[in-house]
């Protein structure tokens, strides 16, 4: 990969030592994945919860910050692994939130934007068409591509950090034209779509892609951009999916033609009984579960009022922990709109800048969960530690209220 | 029929010599390997139960979440990272972690691509070789 002068002597430690660590890495990365050269980008999504980044991670991103390294641009940061106001009521250990707090004052020393949230673009972070950006968070970054026309690979941790501290990343993969043309087409004849069902179909294409980019044709006009995070965050999480191409959503994509390049690819139906094997993969449980959760990824504030909506005069049967997870901005909306108070009512809590598959679950007394999220039950049950339930909103929520 | 050798690309420099560990499918270290042990521990993984820990691991191709490359970082702070890993697809995962276990921790474990599926199922789990990423090869030992 050629570096500029500016940026040789980044590599050279002329500019300091953070952007010396940075450019070691994210040049040898470049050459790994034969970038020409490295592109300005307008924003960064990194990582900094303590479940994934482990100590290590600690060690890492306080190498950059206590080094000088400030953030170049905009940057927003993934969920905690606690509920950073309230961990203790949730039953974190001291030592465990210490180490998150590391991670949070090294990322606040750089710069970063305060949100923790995996919805930055519902959030802070709202790059326009054809700007170049580098996030972390699988299910942000098909997003980014395919609704908000920007363009991101998917960045992964380390190498997320090195691109925001240069305001940089190398030019390679879906950066390019020709990486983003779709090379399967989806079908969606199906009526009636549940919650669940944006998410099974978003694992579906997960799947059943490869190592192809996906179109998907026949979304309802009524889709909401609620429904394409949680379908974007179900086919990230089930396969190599960095974008989907919706036609008539996808800026550039008006038709499965244009997302293709003119090309002809093969054609797969999303069948009931295909989301059906979905269903029955990721949901291992029928008694009732420990804990219930919503939102991998984060809920925005107008799903936690229809959650709201469908607890009001019922209450959590004994037993049963229920977590809705969101931002901290969505919280206090959710907050001062009353619908934390209905939630409470019912026996549930809102969970604000964490997420639960980011969260030490099992630490915390869980043995089973219940939830509608692909993603968090495909984690989840990959681990084997936790036993997972997969269902939709509605009959979760009459299956553990009374 | 005993398998030649295994010509790829060499992604990040190195060479290291040990028992090969085979999977067949998508791989990765994100809630899937253990730091503390260096054992698979995901459950759609077919190598679950087994340790990478000083092996040459093969892998057609990564998937899962970005923080793949952090719990292979963590794999080589506690000394429990495979030698060197081999796979079909560029994992970027596997680039970057090894990338930065080298500049934090100044271990050197090479990473290189192009070794197919067909071509790694040639070896058994246990067999010796040899792994050089600046030949881009894989070399039974005998």
């Amino acid at each position: 990969m050629h570096l500029d002068s500016a940026q040789e002597r980044m590599l050279r430690g002329e500019m300091g030592e953070a952007k010396q660590f940075a450019m070691e890495i994210v040049s040898k990365v470049g050459d790994a994945v034969e970038a020409d050269k490295l592109v300005p980008i307008k924003s960064a999504h990194v990582l900094a919860h303590y479940s994934s980044l482990h100590d290590a991670g600690v060690e890492v991103l306080e190498r950059f910050a206590n080094s000088g390294g400030k953030f170049a641009v905009p940057t927003s940061v993934d969920p905690a692994s606690i509920d950073l106001q309230r961990w203790r009521s949730f039953g974190i250990s001291e030592d465990y939130a210490r180490q998150q707090f590391r991670l949070c004052d090294a990322y606040a020393k750089m710069g970063g934007m305060r949100c923790w949230t995996c919805v930055q673009y519902q959030v802070c972070n709202f790059p326009k068409r054809g700007d170049t950006v580098a996030w972390a968070e699988s299910s942000a970054v098909v997003f980014a591509n395919s609704v908000l026309g920007s363009r991101s690979n998917k960045i992964t941790a380390g190498m997320d950090v090195a691109c925001a501290v240069l305001g940089l990343t190398p030019r390679f993969g879906m950066l390019l034209d020709e990486s983003r043309r779709a090379g399967v087409s989806f079908r969606l004849n199906l009526k009636g779509l549940s919650d669940l069902d944006f998410r099974s179909i978003g694992f579906f294409i997960g799947r059943n892609s490869g190592s192809r980019v996906p179109a998907l044709v026949g979304l309802p006009g009524s889709v909401t951009s609620d429904q394409i995070k949680h379908l974007g965050a179900g086919a990230a999480a089930a396969g190599p999916v960095t974008m989907i191409h919706f036609p008539g959503i996808t800026p550039g994509s008006g038709t499965v033609s244009e997302a293709t390049g003119g090309g002809s690819v093969e054609e797969i139906e999303v069948t009931r009984s295909g989301l059906g094997d979905i269903e029955s993969d990721l949901n291992q449980i029928s008694e009732l579960p420990d804990l219930v959760a919503f939102g991998v990824p984060h809920l925005s504030v107008n799903e936690l009022g229809e959650l709201a909506r469908m607890f009001e005069g019922r209450r959590l049967k004994a037993g049963i922990k229920m977590y809705a997870y969101t931002s901290s901005q969505a919280y206090d909306m959710a907050k001062r709109a009353g619908i934390s108070d209905t939630i409470e009512q019912a026996g549930g809590r809102i969970s604000q800048s964490t997420d639960a598959e980011i969260s030490p679950l099992k630490d915390l007394g869980f043995d089973t969960v219940l939830t509608n999220s692909a993603k968090l039950a495909e984690i989840v049950s990959s681990e084997g530690e936790i036993k997972v339930g997969y269902a939709s909103q509605k009959e979760i929520i009459e299956k553990v209220t009374t | 029929m005993n398998p030649g050798v295994l010509r790829g690309k060499g992604l990040v420099p190195g060479a290291a010599r040990g028992e090969a560990l085979v999977s067949g499918i998508a791989f990765t270290f994100a809630h899937g390997v253990d730091p503390s042990t260096g054992v698979v521990t995901d459950v759609r993984s077919d190598l679950r139960g087994k340790s990478v820990k000083g092996k040459i691991l093969f892998y057609p191709f990564g998937k899962g979440s970005t923080t793949a490359s952090s719990w292979f970082l963590e794999t080589v702070r506690l000394g429990n990272n495979p030698a060197a890993i081999a796979t079909e697809g560029v994992d970027l995962s596997a680039v970057i972690g090894s990338i930065m276990a080298k500049l934090v921790y100044g271990k050197e474990i090479p990473v290189i691509t192009g070794i197919t599926r067909a071509a790694a199922s040639e070896l058994k789990s246990g067999d010796v070789v040899s792994l050089d990423a600046a030949k881009g090869e894989v070399r039974p030992v005998r």
